[in-house]
């Protein structure tokens, strides 16, 4: 999958290819005009668009974009309370929204997301141990048996499923579940408590052992 | 007082005074130009005695005797012509004489003069009586023409006052009473040609949108810093996320966790800086109407986990069917959220939360929420809404924005804030939801 980044700011744009790179092919521009070229020349799956471009205004930038990728998926990263710009973007056809400052798990959680969504049922069901996971359904079953999790329970399994292999902290489980209400470290204990409770709920069918807390950190699925 | 009950109260009270010294002195003028009047009547009587003397010869009236006298019919006036000793000059006095077995008091005018080289005293004389009998009629018409004028300024006086000071009523009412801050509408400068009340209605005018234009770049460089703020935060952050993916040793990464806990508390301080910013900026729309209960359900719904988590019970005991209107239902929603979650927080274990809503008679709808909690200090309450302040209420952090962004959600809706807490046994927070906003669904 190719992924083009339009953003100024350098160091972010880089940041995010280093992070993106290791599933996506990734194009960087960091201006308007570059992006128009790279749009000309490639077909993209992904374009991540910064809407606030020095030498364009990003609203302009998308319409355009749209005519030259119109298959590609639009994500617009947008400093957080461009409220209009939010509503706007999703009129003018973008798939999902990023405020700044936003974590790197949560853009690819975004972009998996809408991948799900436009290959419909196919990639949305994962094994996961003896366990199966549908994101499409939100369910996880066991010998097709459906597991009763809490809403937050399912979105905490799902993000760590997403990422997994890779230690997630607290806090980043927390934003993701709380998003703008979390508010500080004392969110980040209630996801001790979640976990205790899929780790109870799931062990009564089989062992839960791709779950693991990592000391110092947080938890991890390591499949 | 009022300017105006003090003007009015002066102008009354001085045309009084003017009436009570004229009531006084009145008399006393009468009388005295009554007199002067009657000395100079007396003095013209005199000179037309002497000339008609000098016309008919001073023998024409005497006949042969030594004196002459006449008076009128009721003795009101008389004339008198004897022979004197000596020359003396003309003298006015108030005397008695015996007129016909009548002792009259007249005002008497007394003249010597030579004729041929013999001395003749002249005395011409009018009844006191006469002199004063006009007095009384006339102090009397005075007095009515005195206090009808005086009636009749004080009317048009205090109308005058009244439509000259309107403009300083109109200057409080639209300027100051009902002027809400931060002024955003422009203010229209008052019509009036009274210069004291323009000066003050431009300074006014001026020193607000002085005040309104110094609050709005403090605003503007709030929201504009928190979002300068967030592109290095972004950039922090997704670096941080990055290195810790790669291989490392222990304390190297318990180091990264530590600066990502810091630089996420950074993040939560600047997105609420902004998002107060954003409030107080007016860049919310009110536009939605909002079951409150169902609003609640919703907020306990996602706060469920902890509830169970703390073993507290909650009880919501609130009317069906109640709507705030012209609202924001995300931030309400926060409001909402960030009051129960901070009441599960600070509870005990196995604590409870009583949420209660209920109408005033006002029609002001009034809801509290209940908990069992630590309690807030006394000396705490005071700044609990205040940004940046240390509450004691958190230890771990104590840069409590979430009570800083209710009141600023709270603030944004008309909604009335209010705190009560007894330390160790609980508190209570409490939102008034004005009758205005508040509709009930048939």
């Amino acid at each position: 999958m190719k992924v083009l980044i339009v953003e100024d700011e350098r160091s972010m744009a880089l940041e995010m290819e280093a992070f993106l790179m290791k599933s996506y092919l990734c194009d960087l521009a960091f201006t308007a005009k570059q992006g128009m070229r790279l749009m000309e020349d490639n077909q993209y799956d992904f374009i991540l668009l910064d809407l606030g471009l020095p030498d364009k205004d990003g609203m302009l930038v998308l319409e355009e974009a749209k005519k030259n990728c119109p298959q590609a998926s639009y994500i617009i990263l947008t400093a957080r309370g461009d409220l209009e710009d939010r509503i706007k973007g999703l009129d003018l056809g973008a798939d999902d929204y990023l405020a700044k400052p936003f974590s790197l798990l949560e853009l690819q959680s975004r972009m998996h997301a809408i991948a799900r969504r436009k290959s419909g049922l196919k990639d949305s069901q994962v094994d996961l141990g003896d366990f199966n996971v549908d994101l499409h359904r939100r369910a996880i079953s066991f010998n097709g048996e459906d597991i009763d999790l809490s809403r937050k329970e399912f979105d905490l399994l799902s993000y760590l499923l997403l990422h997994k292999n890779r230690p997630l902290t607290r806090m980043q489980l927390s934003e993701h579940i709380w998003g703008n209400l979390s508010s500080d470290d004392y969110d980040s204990n209630y996801i001790d408590v979640h976990i205790k409770n899929i780790r109870k709920k799931l062990t009564v069918f089989a062992p839960a052992d791709w779950l693991q807390t990592i000391r110092g950190i947080g938890y991890k699925i390591k499949l | 007082m009022k300017l105006l009950t003090k003007l009015t109260l002066f102008v009354t009270l001085s045309k009084l005074a003017i009436v009570t010294l004229f009531v006084w002195l009145l008399p006393l003028l009468v009388e005295k130009i009554a007199f002067q009047y009657t000395n100079y009547y007396l003095d013209q009587q005199k000179k037309k005695v002497l000339k008609v003397i000098n016309q008919n010869g001073i023998d024409y009236y005497l006949q042969g005797d030594s004196s002459y006298g006449s008076y009128t019919m009721l003795k009101e006036e008389y004339i008198s012509l004897e022979p004197a000793r000596t020359i003396l000059p003309d003298t006015i006095q108030t005397s008695q004489r015996l007129v016909e077995g009548d002792t009259l008091t007249y005002r008497v005018l007394n003249h010597e003069f030579s004729y041929q080289g013999k001395p003749y005293m002249l005395e011409v004389g009018k009844t006191t009586a006469t002199i004063n009998q006009y007095n009384r009629p006339l102090q009397k018409v005075a007095l009515y023409v005195l206090i009808g004028l005086i009636a009749v300024t004080i009317i048009t006086d205090l109308i005058y006052t009244r439509l000259l000071l309107r403009p300083l009523d109109v200057i409080i009412r639209s300027k100051l009473v009902n002027s809400k801050f931060p002024f955003k509408e422009h203010l229209q400068p008052i019509k009036t040609s009274t210069s004291d009340f323009r000066y003050l209605d431009e300074s006014l005018i001026q020193l607000m949108n002085k005040i309104r234009e110094d609050f709005e770049r403090e605003r503007e460089f709030t929201s504009n810093a928190s979002h300068e703020l967030m592109t290095p935060i972004t950039i922090l952050q997704n670096k941080m996320e990055n290195l810790l993916m790669d291989d490392l040793s222990d304390e190297a990464q318990d180091r990264i966790i530590g600066m990502m806990k810091t630089l996420n508390r950074l993040k939560r301080i600047v997105s609420s800086l902004l998002l107060i910013s954003r409030i107080e900026n007016d860049q919310f729309a009110r536009s939605e109407t909002i079951d409150i209960k169902s609003l609640l359900q919703e907020v306990i719904d996602e706060l469920q986990d902890r509830l169970l988590a703390k073993g507290v019970q909650l009880k919501l005991s609130v009317p069906t069917r109640v709507l705030v209107k012209e609202s924001n239902r995300d931030l309400l929603f926060q409001l909402v959220y960030n009051l129960i979650n901070n009441a599960i927080r600070y509870n005990k274990e196995n604590g409870s939360i009583h949420i209660n809503g209920e109408f005033l008679g006002s029609g002001d709808f009034v809801l509290h929420i209940d908990d069992t909690g630590i309690g807030i200090a006394p000396e705490a309450i005071v700044t609990l809404f205040n940004r940046f302040k240390k509450s004691g209420r958190s230890e771990e952090e104590g840069y409590g924005l979430g009570l800083s962004i209710v009141k600023s959600i709270a603030d944004y809706h008309q909604l009335t804030l209010e705190v009560s807490s007894k330390l160790g046994e609980g508190s209570r927070f409490t939102l008034i939801f004005p009758s205005a906003i508040i509709t009930r669904k048939a």
